[in-house]
């Protein structure tokens, strides 16, 4: 406790340095995760291809993908620091936020869309106004899980250089200092939990009071 | 005027729908009818282009489906769908709006409608803010009916829109229908697979088969004269039964009648008129026939009523099983509007039988 208390300043720093990391590449999974998912939504066929390939992608374990990167990118002089790190959150992240935005769009009532395309709306005001609003609690739910999953493999990317609250556990261990790996659990751990949350309520007010549970 | 000059669609070089030649009327409810995959619901959904014609033209006013924007022609015809299709997501209000609201309405206008609606549909207005899941399904279908009337559009195609609701409110809502279209009028083409249901709304049938169609006329005479095996297999062993739901009672009604208080009765001496209808204050009690007083008998017998649109079949299974012979005819707002005699209406239906084995 002591620990903690006296490293607050740089627990704080580290804390940022983690959800900032975590947070950009979430952004970009999120636009690329919910563009894709609309786009194989409108067929079958390339969505089970899409989504093969997205889950071949997340099983790789998250210390390989590192090295796979920094051979990859290091041509680049990009492999190691922030940059890796952030292109394997996206690809771990990628996954929840895809399948539960397709997930989210097929399972909604063809009698619904049906009906909106019947009266004249056009593809832009269909996804507007109906799929939108209705894929809420599923899309919400891809991007709780794909943050929550972000933080965890975000202090794992400690160990290429990106920095984040992977430090006082790997330092930890290194050093033999229980009260380091100690302070880096319970940090990323309420993270983890509080982003959850957050995320839960924030979810709970966007859905419309007709489709809420 | 919706016209079909040799209409077909191909899904894959087999004909779902071939060359069809009709002409809907206006004003009136066309049924389209056929065991599944016979193309009913894939010529339903080419009228509002949902599905493409591949062959052949429709035209609504003369005018081609073609030279209308896709959009904005869909947004012209209501559609109503079985699975109701109501916006989870939205209030009643919303729902009913969307079409006036893609038509870029003004507020007020949108509103005095909504209103308009829910009143035509007899829904009390403190629906408008409840979210579809608050409603029972034959109340979600009247809003789905409701939804597709908003912009009153001339035309309203409607795919099974009472398939998926038990049979008592289906049969609730076909008669709301029924009563809808007497004052709306509108141009209905309607899908259905359930016989009772196209003859009871249909003003025209047409009868569909592997894409083609089979029959296209009015339920009276595509019961008298099914035009081959397969209508007669599709109107089924009850055909001649189901003739007598189309003929009205109001036909045969006799107004040789008159109303009297319950004290009255004993100074009758004289039967002017067939029958006496016998009133106790704000009550009726009973009726006496001509023709049982002057057997003498103690002859006041119950009153069997029926409403004025009230077809044979139905007036002579309640007879039978009140073991009357006559029903009076009670209307809401004109109060009694005469009698019928269950061996009238037996004898014309005999009369009819023996003109078409002639």
């Amino acid at each position: 406790m002591d620990y903690l208390l006296n490293n607050l300043n740089s627990i704080l720093k580290r804390t940022y340095e983690h959800l900032y990391i975590v947070s950009i590449s979430l952004i970009i999974s999120m636009i690329l995760g919910i563009i894709i998912g609309i786009l194989i939504s409108r067929d079958k066929k390339i969505a089970s291809i899409t989504l093969k390939m997205i889950s071949i992608l997340f099983t790789i374990p998250s210390l390989s993908l590192f090295g796979i990167l920094i051979s990859i990118l290091s041509p680049f002089k990009l492999g190691i620091g922030k940059f890796p790190a952030i292109i394997a959150l996206i690809i771990y992240t990628l996954l929840p936020i895809t399948r539960n935005t397709y997930t989210a769009i097929i399972s909604i009532d063809k009698g619904i869309i049906e009906s909106a395309k019947g009266m004249g709306m056009n593809w832009g005001e269909i996804i507007r106004k109906i799929i939108f609003p209705l894929s809420i609690p599923l899309l919400m739910a891809g991007i709780r899980n794909g943050f929550v999953l972000g933080i965890g493999v975000g202090s794992i990317s400690f160990l290429i250089g990106a920095g984040g609250l992977g430090y006082y556990i790997f330092e930890g261990i290194e050093r033999s200092n229980n009260n380091m790996i100690f302070t880096g659990v319970i940090t990323i751990s309420f993270l983890s939990v509080f982003i959850n949350y957050s995320l839960y309520f924030i979810e709970r007010s966007l859905t419309p009071k007709g489709v809420r549970k | 005027m919706i016209e079909f000059i040799n209409l077909s669609k191909k899904f894959k070089e087999k004909y779902a729908v071939k060359n069809l030649n009709l002409t809907f009327n206006d004003g009136e409810i066309s049924v389209l009818i056929g065991p599944s995959g016979c193309g009913k619901t894939t010529t339903l959904k080419m009228i509002n282009r949902l599905i493409e014609p591949t062959e052949g033209n429709i035209k609504i006013n003369n005018k081609s489906i073609f030279d209308f924007d896709e959009i904005s022609l869909r947004r012209s015809i209501g559609y109503v769908i079985q699975e109701i299709g109501l916006f989870p997501h939205y209030t009643i209000y919303k729902n009913i709006s969307i079409v006036p609201e893609l038509l870029k309405w003004e507020k007020g206008k949108i509103d005095k409608r909504v209103n308009e609606l829910m009143d035509l549909i007899n829904l009390p207005r403190t629906y408008l803010n409840r979210c579809p899941k608050e409603l029972s399904g034959g109340e979600k279908q009247r809003i789905g009916v409701a939804r597709a009337l908003a912009s009153d559009p001339e035309i309203l195609l409607m795919d099974e829109p009472f398939g998926a609701i038990d049979p008592i409110n289906r049969k609730s809502l076909q008669d709301f229908f029924v009563e809808l279209q007497k004052a709306l009028k509108k141009t209905v083409i309607f899908v259905t697979h359930d016989i009772l249901e196209a003859i009871k709304i249909g003003d025209r049938i047409g009868i569909m088969k592997d894409g083609e169609m089979i029959q296209f006329d009015k339920p009276q005479e595509i019961l008298k004269r099914p035009k081959n095996k397969f209508v007669e297999e599709l109107l089924g062993v009850n055909r001649n039964i189901l003739r007598l739901t189309l003929n009205k009672v109001l036909d045969f009604v006799k107004k040789d009648f008159k109303i009297i208080n319950k004290d009255e009765v004993k100074e009758i001496k004289n039967f002017n008129d067939s029958l006496y209808i016998i009133k106790n204050e704000n009550n009726y009690d009973g009726f006496i026939l001509k023709k049982d007083f002057e057997k003498g008998r103690d002859c006041i017998r119950e009153i069997v009523f029926i409403n004025e649109n009230e077809n044979f079949l139905d007036t002579i299974i309640l007879l039978l099983s009140k073991g009357e012979k006559v029903a009076v005819i009670k209307c809401i707002e004109r109060g009694i509007m005469g009698y019928v005699e269950i061996n009238d209406l037996i004898r014309a239906f005999e009369k009819e039988e023996y003109e078409l084995s002639n």
